[in-house]
């Protein structure tokens, strides 16, 4: 009974499960403060850089952890070769949220199945995908909001069960 | 086939190598200098003038016969792992090098780069004619000057809290480029006896591994992420790497060139994200080490007696090739004569790449016997004046107006 649901749930398209509030999810431009970027960090775990917020071309994303690694006391590599990463609060080489963000992204489409979401998500250790069209910010998918989907997908696929038998 | 030698024989002088590196490169640390100086002297420690005389000595004692195992720091078993450790840092240096952040450096950085190879490479080559070497000889000990190790000017920078500046950009991105003109030059020597030859080879290596790498690069490791084993993308990324390492070594341009142009790849994916961690893992905690106690195991103790004047002027050359070769770039990129001069003082250190090119010319035979000893000698001193004096001019030319 559980395995139709998850193959049912698995087969469910990203935009039909992604919150519709776009004006809710953390966005920032990539010439934007780093202050402005902790500032957002008071009530959000990451954020989505854009290019600019009219063209809302997604270039990249700063997370809690790239936040740290800037934050904790600089320890310099031991070899000097190749090109160190010098990023560091406390001696002020970020300045803007695209000197922080990472730009090597995983993405997902609206047309893409919850199953290959998941995939990503377990294969790349990570619990928020940006969902986009072509280059686009169009939403964002978190493990959380699918946790959340899937709870109430058993609530909701026992009842018609019920129904049916009955 | 019979194994005459078992990993066994070797695995005593590894464990001491590994230990003695870490203790050594912990010392430095602590005094603020760089490991490899330690690991470098945890290698002359070892080596036949230390502990190394102590090798396969064997004393009784009431009656017990004790047998010390052998030290082999210059076997052919012990060169492999050296060997590997070159090769993987670097791939290393290659997967850290991000094509895209290279193309935004600006012009002062170019310029700077340039002047801090040419100047040094002529300079370097005219001290080595001057004092007797070989035509061959004397462009190896100007292409040992060419590539900055920039650790410890990063490290000053930051102190001087000056790293965000236009001088610490710049130097920081032409130490980058220095290394890879570094790598090239010397790629480009090897085969000076066959000019038509490596230009041709040259041509191919790049056309074929580098362009055509680029645009499948993508494709070959989500397919190699197709393979759902642990670590399996790793296994591929470092078959990559050897294959890289090997074509190029064919190609007659040596493996690091290869090794380094597998990591420039790599480092442009997505997925180098999660094998970068990896491959730093096995380079730092055991093959590299080994290379650099390598180097210092190697050394003849004695060559240093003799190459006092000769060594002294290299290091001279070194610095003044560095100082004049990047300050005139900057100058000419329209920096200030301060700056200029900031900038040039930031790339004098040499360590890691002036080495590599030291050691694979020694095991490839282009330099042989007491030439070999006395290069390598003095290009060991070179590195350790050049990184220790870089942090006292450094700070001199932030602190005294002029």
């Amino acid at each position: 009974m559980k395995n139709r649901l998850i193959t049912g749930f698995y087969e469910l398209k990203i935009k039909q499960v992604i919150d519709k509030r776009i004006w809710d999810i953390p966005v920032i431009e990539e010439k934007d403060d780093i202050e402005n970027v902790l500032k957002i960090f008071g009530r959000r775990h990451h954020v989505w850089v854009l290019k600019s917020q009219k063209s809302k071309e997604l270039v990249g994303v700063i997370t809690e952890h790239d936040i740290l690694s800037i934050l904790v006391p600089k320890k310099f590599s031991a070899y000097g070769v190749g090109m160190p990463d010098i990023r560091s609060l406390q001696y002020e080489t970020v300045t803007t949220a695209k000197d922080l963000m990472s730009t090597k992204m995983i993405s997902c489409g609206p047309d893409d199945t919850i199953k290959n979401v998941l995939q990503k998500m377990a294969r790349y250790q990570i619990r928020r995908l940006p969902v986009v069209d072509g280059k686009k910010l169009v939403g964002e998918i978190t493990l959380h909001q699918m946790i959340q989907r899937y709870y109430e997908a058993t609530q909701y696929y026992s009842l018609v069960e019920n129904k049916k038998e009955g | 086939m019979i194994f005459t030698v078992t990993i066994v024989d070797i695995a005593f002088s590894l464990a001491l190598a590994l230990i003695i590196a870490r203790v050594m490169g912990y010392f430095f640390d602590k005094l603020k200098q760089p490991t490899v100086i330690g690991e470098i002297i945890a290698g002359i420690l070892l080596g036949g003038f230390g502990l190394g005389v102590l090798s396969g000595f064997t004393f009784s004692f009431f009656g017990l016969t004790i047998s010390l195992p052998q030290l082999s720091y210059t076997s052919d078993e012990f060169r492999f792992f050296a060997d590997l450790g070159i090769l993987l840092l670097m791939f290393i240096i290659g997967l850290e090098t991000s094509i895209s952040k290279l193309k935004e450096v600006g012009k002062p950085t170019f310029f700077v780069a340039f002047g801090g190879v040419i100047l040094p490479l002529i300079l370097g080559s005219i001290a080595g004619t001057l004092f007797g070497f070989s035509w061959q000889e004397s462009i190896l000990i100007g292409l040992m000057l060419v590539a900055t190790s920039i650790g410890v000017t990063v490290r000053t920078l930051a102190d001087l809290h000056v790293l965000n500046t236009n001088v610490g950009i710049t130097v920081l991105g032409a130490a980058v480029i220095d290394d890879v003109l570094g790598i090239i030059a010397f790629a480009l020597i090897l085969g000076i006896y066959n000019p038509l030859q490596i230009g041709i080879t040259i041509t191919i290596f790049f056309l074929i591994f580098l362009y055509l790498g680029l645009k499948i690069i993508d494709k070959v490791m989500n397919l190699g992420e197709k393979i759902n084993l642990p670590k399996s993308l790793l296994s591929i990324s470092l078959a990559i790497f050897l294959f890289y390492s090997f074509f190029a070594d064919r190609c007659g341009i040596t493996g690091i060139t290869g090794a380094f142009v597998a990591g420039l790849l790599i480092g442009q994916t997505i997925q180098s994200k999660k094998i970068s961690d990896d491959v730093k893992a096995i380079g730092y905690s055991f093959f590299v080490p080994l290379f650099f106690v390598g180097v210092g195991a190697s050394v003849d103790l004695t060559a240093f007696l003799v190459i006092g004047v000769f060594s002294v002027v290299v290091i001279i050359v070194g610095i003044i090739g560095k100082i004049v070769g990047c300050g005139i770039g900057a100058k000419l990129a329209g920096m200030s004569l301060r700056h200029s001069l900031q900038v040039g003082v930031g790339m004098i250190p040499r360590m890691e790449v002036a080495l590599i090119i030291v050691s694979i010319a020694i095991s490839r035979g282009l330099i042989t016997g007491d030439v070999a000893h006395q290069i390598l000698a003095t290009t060991i001193v070179t590195t350790i004046v050049t990184t220790l004096i870089t942090p006292f001019l450094l700070k001199a030319t932030f602190k005294y107006r002029f």
